[in-house]
């Protein structure tokens, strides 16, 4: 896929982030809001409306596909382009995260000599 | 807001009470406040009729969506709604009614960042802007194709015209509101 269609969907917002890396595994709706909280260190606890609306634009847009159903749950997980399109915000976010990496010691060094 | 006419069985209460589309806020107080009062919402029906039934007073949180879904996406909608803890009470028109006691640690709200939000101001939007542009519609194409051929139009006239007037507030409200969420 071209890396242009992709970067549409760039960056993704805190919540639709978490939620696509909980769906690199099938999960339903209840099992995400609980990886997410956990993969997150519990800094993202997701409201129920929230998860129901990324749920919905990430099927519209085809990043996501039911797979299953179970007890009335219906189970997500990524497609191959929503694969493409975290690997490709994970790349960013490295990026990001590397640069920051300097500030933040400078930051904290700082902070300590006052 | 029109108060209520109230009317009374042993342990039910139901109240009449309009609610303006930038008020979702206002109304979710509003049921908060009868259930620390003691009065909890059973059901919401049209038009505008709600019903209380009393026992001990409890700290709910009362939350609204704007939606409108097949029957099958409800039910996967309210189910995650269930999994997380709310208690689904019914709709009126596009909104949906929800409510969770109000727990320490626990996500008391429905929405947990600006961009779901905003989504759900967008989309009372989108129903308000079509029937605005319906309206504006009507009004125009009467003016100007059948100005005076029925007399008692010129009251409908008017009265769309108010309406118009109406739901222009309302929509500048929420763009207010969403603009607000931005930052």
């Amino acid at each position: 896929m071209a890396k242009n269609s992709l970067k549409k969907y760039l960056p993704l917002s805190e919540a639709t982030y978490y939620i696509m890396l909980a769906l690199v595994n099938p999960l339903h709706g209840y099992g995400v809001m609980h990886e997410v909280e956990k993969l997150s260190d519990g800094t993202v606890k997701l409201g129920p409306g929230t998860l129901y609306g990324v749920f919905n634009t990430l099927e519209k847009e085809a990043l996501i596909s039911k797979v299953k159903e179970e007890d009335r749950r219906k189970y997500y997980a990524l497609t191959d382009k929503g694969k493409e399109v975290l690997r490709e915000q994970i790349a960013r976010l490295k990026i990001m995260a590397d640069r920051g990496r300097t500030a933040y010691e400078d930051l904290v060094t700082k902070r300590t000599e006052c | 807001m029109l108060g209520g006419a109230k009317s009374m069985s042993d342990n039910q209460i139901t109240r009449f009470k309009w609610f303006w589309v930038w008020q979702d806020d206002a109304e979710e107080q509003w049921l908060e406040k009868m259930s620390r009062q003691g009065y909890h919402l059973t059901s919401v029906r049209l038009p505008c009729m709600y019903t209380f039934t009393r026992s001990e007073p409890v700290n709910y949180a009362y939350r609204l969506d704007y939606r409108s879904f097949s029957k099958k996406d409800k039910q996967e909608y309210l189910q995650i709604f269930r999994d997380a803890g709310w208690e689904y009470l019914g709709d009126l028109s596009l909104w949906q009614y929800f409510r969770k006691q109000v727990k320490e640690g626990e996500v008391n709200e429905i929405f947990s960042d600006n961009a779901s939000k905003i989504a759900k101001y967008r989309r009372t939007l989108g129903y308000l802007g079509f029937f605005w542009a319906v309206l504006l519609f009507i009004v125009l194409e009467r003016i100007t194709i059948l100005p005076e051929s029925l007399p008692w139009w010129g009251n409908v006239h008017v009265f769309i015209a108010a309406v118009l007037v109406v739901m222009s507030y309302a929509i500048l409200r929420i763009v207010l509101r969403i603009r607000q969420l931005r930052i």
